[in-house]
């Protein structure tokens, strides 16, 4: 049974591992910013120069209560942590409640079943930050469309989470209209007093900057792999199969690996992993590169682009992608689980969610992601995504005493790892939520039912990391596979940027995620996208690319 | 309109059409009402049947106040048609409509040059042509099945059978669809079982499409249907098929001659509605298959304007294209109207 509408835009695949991470029991949600969507900026177009940019920031200031992680971060890639640590070697942030007891409503999406109101959980975080939340949760699946009724209506909630797949269209000038300034209460040295905050890495806030100003509370991502080619360990090992260098072997192999009268298909749609494989620019507005003449280059019309397409158009005409998969139905997940495809791709929230989920139904089960290759004796390219990818803003119309205190909330969510705050938010009360068993924390029934990993996480949370004691071996395959990668990664131009695009030229580029569905099934082919990409620099692609020069060429916003 | 579900008397001769032949010249009298109508110059005033019927008004009101909120009210939006409208320009609809900056007709022109949107009228034309040809009589053929299935506990039985499926979701039918005829479905499954074929998938197929849906449509709403088409056969007056037996009329004889034209006015009149809804064929089955065969083959208008409003923020865009839609169902109704007067029908709406 289908447990939704599983159309199978970007929007909806990065909610899906929104989804998955948002269910992390580890309690670090892990969001991708892969893709982070369609820019930002507010009320006049463009972007924030780096001088302004170097104003608003506000200062770092390392945690003192951070525990240092088990297995260090190399080269950018995230620390990962695979101790439970025990109650009386945690730390404390946030000693006492700092909230004077005002009461608050925040929207969230909220994948699943939301837990009642006044249950225990959030009674307990009430408690302990001193405010009193009057959670409005919405679908997940359908978070963009309420977002837009919501900011267009006058009676918007105090607080209002926004993931970055749903910065479409006039969400961004939305942005800038609706929610508060945040630069005078965080800006340089105003942020040591919200300890937690300070904290937050640099880049994680500078992808929080909204027409000109400070307007998010950022919730950090990973710097790559929001999106991760997983394959089943435990079938590849039995068979004594390793996945193929060389992206024509990939195909060879699949066809070998492809029994449709048992019902085994090789794969999913590989789309994102080919995109990587062939190093194409990410999603707007971090979609350019530039040319050897030095002009500026968009994402479709450079030769990777259609390569990427080329080569999954082929693994579709292989016919090893899962019929369920060409048809955009059904649940990817479900039929890897079930041993009916055995790679596909993912947001990384769903690697430690499905093997926890498995480790009951399928002691054997066993998932990984495979290393990425290069094609033509290129290295894979991974462009490093923003700082992060989710945000919480603040109704401009709250006063500023009532901003101080909602950046109390957001203080205390963003607790590092290794805190009685982390632990509260993330497992809830011991003994009521969860239980420690051989130094292991396992949830009751009711810590499954109320702890719910969005709501608060999504206010803000520290530096990502990979944290999950229950499963040592994913954060040690996960943050082994970070490290293996960062060789590949490469900043992308206007990288941690917001951009607003004019207007009239923000719905250019709408019909091509449809288009590249249509070539890689065999409907259209390559020559029917660079028609496409003909028709697009006509009418405003040129245009745009004029824009970003004018970006580069006035405010310096080339970054490295 | 509660009026033209009841069937008329049927009438016993073989044409059904020569009752209505008095119908034309009555019509030819004057139109004007007021004053002049002849039933309310001797009668009572306005002031007594707002006395007499007060009650009947009240119960109205509701409706009526509904009818205003969310029918006629909204309908003043249209006027972002004609904007480049932004919802967050300022607090609230009126502001933000007060903020947004006049582009004229511009979003009409647009609309002459878009491609993907005269694909959507051409798919949506051709999705709801086939329906009407294959989908529509359906339940007129199921409807008199079931009104001959004398014993009522098969026919309960049948029905809820039948009726079963309108209250699955569009999730729902499409699954059960993918379980079926799906690449990796049961029919595929055989097919390689047997060593038919390899490739067996109806649900990828562009050039399929069309069939799939209004299979798809008749599997999920015929059952439910034939309601109207049954409570429109439990008004036959029984004498009627026991004169017609005495007469020696058979079971074919007697079904054309009693039960059809009893169906009739029913007939017509939701022929009338249905082409009124030739632009609207729904939208989340579309969507929810739009990857599977493409926005080539399966973009329709309503699933066009939820892309261009709802997905993207072109709000003013996805306007003008509602506008168009609704004055075009608009003539379509009156055309289809005026077909069914012409035919001596009463349609949705009678003359005097």
């Amino acid at each position: 049974m289908p447990n939704s509408r599983p159309a199978p835009s970007r929007r909806r695949f990065l909610a899906s591992s929104a989804f998955a991470a948002a269910a992390t029991a580890g309690g670090v949600p892990l969001l991708s910013a892969c893709g982070g969507g369609g820019g930002g900026g507010g009320g006049q177009e463009g972007a924030a120069s780096e001088e302004q940019v170097r104003d608003i920031l506000p200062t770092f200031q390392e945690s003192e209560v951070a525990v240092a992680p088990d297995i260090p971060a190399e080269n950018g890639s995230s620390p990962g942590y695979t101790r439970w640590i025990p109650e009386g070697e945690l730390g404390v942030s946030v000693p006492e409640p700092r909230g004077n007891g005002g009461e608050f409503t925040g929207m969230t999406p909220l994948w699943g079943t939301p837990p009642s109101s006044g249950n225990a959980f959030w009674t307990a975080m009430d408690e302990a930050i001193g405010v009193r939340m009057n959670w409005q949760t919405q679908d997940g699946n359908t978070y963009g469309d309420k977002l837009g009724a919501v900011l267009a209506g006058s009676d918007i909630p105090d607080l209002v989470c926004i993931p970055g797949w749903e910065l479409a269209g006039q969400i961004p000038q939305a942005i800038s209209s609706r929610f508060a300034d945040l630069g005078p209460y965080l800006s340089g040295d105003a942020v040591l007093d919200f300890p937690n905050l300070a904290a937050i890495p640099t880049a994680a806030w500078e992808a929080s900057i909204f027409g000109g100003a400070l307007r998010g509370l950022p919730m950090p991502a990973a710097p790559i792999g929001g999106v991760m080619p997983y394959y089943r360990q435990d079938i590849f090992e039995a068979n004594g199969w390793e996945v193929p260098t060389d992206p024509d072997d990939f195909i060879a192999f699949c066809r070998e690996i492809t029994s449709a009268s048992s019902r085994v298909w090789a794969c999913e749609d590989m789309k994102w992993s080919a995109f990587i494989i062939y190093g194409v620019l990410p999603d707007k507005p971090r979609y350019w590169m530039e040319g050897d003449d030095g002009t500026l280059i968009n994402r479709y019309e450079t030769d990777a682009y259609l390569e990427a397409l080329e080569w999954t158009r082929k693994l579709y005409e292989a016919e090893v992608v899962h019929p369920d998969a060409v048809a955009a139905s059904g649940d990817s997940t479900q039929r890897f689980t079930a041993g009916e495809s055995l790679m596909f791709n993912q947001g990384d929230g769903a690697w430690h969610n499905t093997a926890v989920e498995q480790r009951t139904a399928n002691p054997d089960f066993r998932m990984n992601a495979f290393d990425y290759f290069g094609a033509g004796g290129n290295d894979p390219v991974l462009y490093t995504a923003n700082g992060a990818g989710i945000w919480t803003f603040l109704n401009k119309n709250l006063s500023e005493e009532r901003i101080r205190e909602a950046l109390e909330i957001a203080n205390f969510t963003a607790a590092p790892y290794g805190t009685r705050e982390q632990r509260l938010r993330a497992y809830g009360v011991e003994g009521t939520h969860y239980t420690v068993e051989d130094g292991l924390p396992a949830r009751t029934p009711q810590g499954e039912e109320e702890v719910v990993p969005e709501t608060y996480p999504f206010i803000a949370t520290a530096g990502h990391v990979v944290a999950l004691p229950d499963i040592p071996q994913v954060v040690e395959d996960w943050t082994g596979w970070m490290k293996r990668h960062m060789q590949y990664a490469r900043e992308p131009l206007f990288f941690g940027r917001q951009v607003q695009e004019p207007a009239r030229l923000t719905n250019i580029n709408d019909g091509f995620e449809a288009l590249e569905d249509d070539v890689v099934r065999g409907r259209q082919s390559i020559r029917d996208m660079q028609n496409a990409v003909s028709e697009w620099r006509r009418n405003g692609g040129d245009e745009l690319r004029d824009f970003y020069q004018g970006l580069l060429d006035d405010e310096g916003a080339a970054g490295s | 309109m509660s009026q033209s579900t009841v069937p008329r008397p049927p009438v016993p001769r073989e044409s059904g059409g020569q009752a209505n032949k008095p119908a034309p010249a009555a019509r030819k009298v004057p139109r004007r009402r007021g004053r002049k109508d002849p039933r309310l110059a001797g009668g009572i005033g306005l002031r007594h049947r707002l006395r007499r019927d007060w009650v009947l008004v009240a119960m109205t009101l509701p409706a009526v106040v509904l009818l205003l909120v969310f029918a006629y009210i909204p309908i003043a939006g249209n006027v972002i048609a004609f904007q480049f409208y932004s919802p967050y320009a300022g607090d609230g609809f009126f502001d933000s409509m007060a903020n947004s900056a006049w582009i004229g007709m511009e979003n009409f022109q647009r609309m002459l040059d878009d491609s993907d949107f005269w694909n959507a009228v051409q798919n949506t034309l051709m999705f709801s042509s086939l329906q009407l040809i294959l989908f529509f009589p359906i339940p007129i053929a199921l409807a008199l099945l079931i009104n001959s299935i004398l014993h009522s506990k098969i026919r309960a039985w049948t029905q809820a059978v039948l009726y079963l499926p309108h209250f699955f979701s569009w999730v729902l039918v499409i699954t059960v669809f993918q379980q079926m005829f799906g690449g990796a479905g049961l029919v595929a499954q055989l097919a390689r079982d047997w060593g038919l074929t390899d490739s067996f998938d109806l649900m990828t197929d562009p050039g399929f499409f069309k069939w799939l849906v209004t299979a798809q449509v008749i599997w999920k709403d015929a059952g439910w249907g034939i309601i109207v088409f049954l409570a429109a056969l439990s008004m036959v007056n029984s004498e009627l098929y026991e004169s017609a037996a005495v007469d020696g009329a058979g079971r074919w004889r007697r079904m054309w001659h009693v039960t059809l034209p009893a169906l009739r006015p029913v007939i017509a009149l939701l022929l009338v509605l249905q082409v009124g809804n030739m632009l609207t064929v729904g939208s989340e089955q579309f969507l929810i298959q739009r990857t599977a065969v493409g926005p080539g083959a399966s973009e329709v208008l309503d699933s066009y304007v939820w892309n261009r409003g709802i997905a993207n923020g072109d709000f003013s865009y996805a306007a003008a294209i509602g506008i168009v839609k609704g004055v075009f169902s608009l003539a379509l109704v009156l055309a289809a109207n005026r077909v069914a007067h012409a035919m001596g029908e009463q349609g949705v709406y009678s003359r005097r």
